[in-house]
């Protein structure tokens, strides 16, 4: 009696939310990240308060630097739960607008003030904003805005469709990168999409 | 009587768990870049949990009650197995005891997926046993006709929901 009921309901349940996997199933087809009109195309998922991410970041300053007439580099967001700060500090790069890339140096460049703590770091985040010479009031309502919040979680759910499950994760020309993401491997990487 | 063999085989999971959790906790104390043999992903890490201040609730690590929980709940199973006929009181105190650590468990989960936002395999066995020693505990004590007669199915309902939970609070990351 107890045993059939309890697999009723358990074969309910496994039935709702495997129908609700089934229609919000994603084909999201990483090729997609391929490149566009010659380029070689780098796609980075990150997490602004990740230690790895903050690691690679120097190396792909560095690559952008160098191959940036070849080579179309996007950062895209994959803030992770467990970080506290991690969503905010995305919100804060995309409310940068114009600043954007300055706001992800300053967010990797100082991520040992700020990452791993419990309490809000807005305040952080504003001070990077009036060093960039960003007008406050207009920054803030940015970052208050549902519709950053929005761009950004977008970013992590077409991440998790592509299967980032950890960050960074890196795209070269659609195919996952494996490995340390370190410079020189990632050079190694680019370097043979662009010999293609 | 279910409840002999909940309280025993509950209470030696719990107590592997536990045990487990310090075994963890002291490597992580030794050498802070440890990496926990339950750290499997950014989600499934007792790693990220255990470095929480919810790990301590009561200000030294929780495994440390579970050891010494779970391995009263396991000879209480063992005692009944052995065929001891426990009286009332007893039985109060040993509700008392698993009421305490349900509600701990459920203020656990509570920050595990909406403060922390991770998950770690071994608190999880915790929680998974601490749920039917709890109820199999209660049952014998308030013996009410209604849980007693679907004690399974409340079991299940009450699974069902934290799984759900569970799945509802990770769903944009394991949903691909």
């Amino acid at each position: 009696m107890n045993t059939k009921i309890s697999l009723a309901i358990l074969a309910v349940v496994a039935l709702v939310v495997g129908a609700i996997l089934f229609f919000n199933r994603s084909d999201a087809d990483p090729q997609a990240l391929a490149s566009q009109g010659g380029k070689v195309t780098v796609v980075e998922y990150l997490d602004l308060e990740c230690p790895a991410c903050g690691a690679a970041f120097p190396g792909v300053e560095k690559l952008r630097s160098e191959y940036g007439d070849k080579v179309d580099f996007q950062l895209r967001h994959f803030p992770l739960p467990m970080h506290r700060n991690a969503e905010q500090a995305a919100v804060a790069v995309e409310a940068a607008g114009s600043k954007r890339d300055e706001m992800f140096h300053l967010m990797y460049s100082n991520q040992q003030n700020w990452a791993g703590k419990q309490t809000s770091q807005r305040e952080t985040f504003l001070g990077y904003a009036r060093s960039l010479g960003l007008d406050i009031a207009a920054f803030e309502k940015a970052m208050d805005d549902p519709a950053t919040l929005s761009k950004v979680s977008a970013q992590r759910t077409e991440g998790a469709s592509l299967g980032v499950n950890s960050t960074p994760t890196f795209f070269v020309n659609g195919t996952r990168f494996e490995g340390a993401p370190t410079y020189a491997a990632l050079k190694k990487s680019i370097d043979s999409a662009l010999a293609k | 009587m279910i409840v002999r063999w909940v309280l025993t085989i509950g209470g030696l999971l719990g107590l592997a768990a536990a045990s487990a959790l310090t075994i963890e906790k002291i490597a992580v104390l030794k050498d802070p870049g440890h990496v926990p043999s339950c750290s499997i992903d950014p989600i499934l890490s007792c790693g990220s949990v255990m470095r929480t201040a919810q790990a301590e609730g009561f200000g030294f690590p929780n495994p440390l009650l579970g050891i010494a929980g779970f391995a009263v709940v396991t000879t209480v199973g063992v005692v009944l197995l052995a065929g001891a006929v426990l009286p009332r009181w007893f039985w109060l105190g040993l509700q008392g005891g698993v009421t305490l650590g349900v509600v701990f468990v459920h203020w656990l989960i509570y920050q595990s997926l909406y403060v922390i936002g991770a998950l770690c395999p071994y608190c999880m066995v915790v929680w998974v046993v601490t749920i039917p020693v709890f109820w199999y505990t209660t049952l014998h004590v308030t013996r009410w006709p209604l849980l007693v007669k679907y004690h399974g199915v409340f079991l299940t309902l009450w699974f069902v929901v934290i799984g759900l939970a569970v799945l509802q609070a990770f769903w944009s990351y394991w949903i691909s």
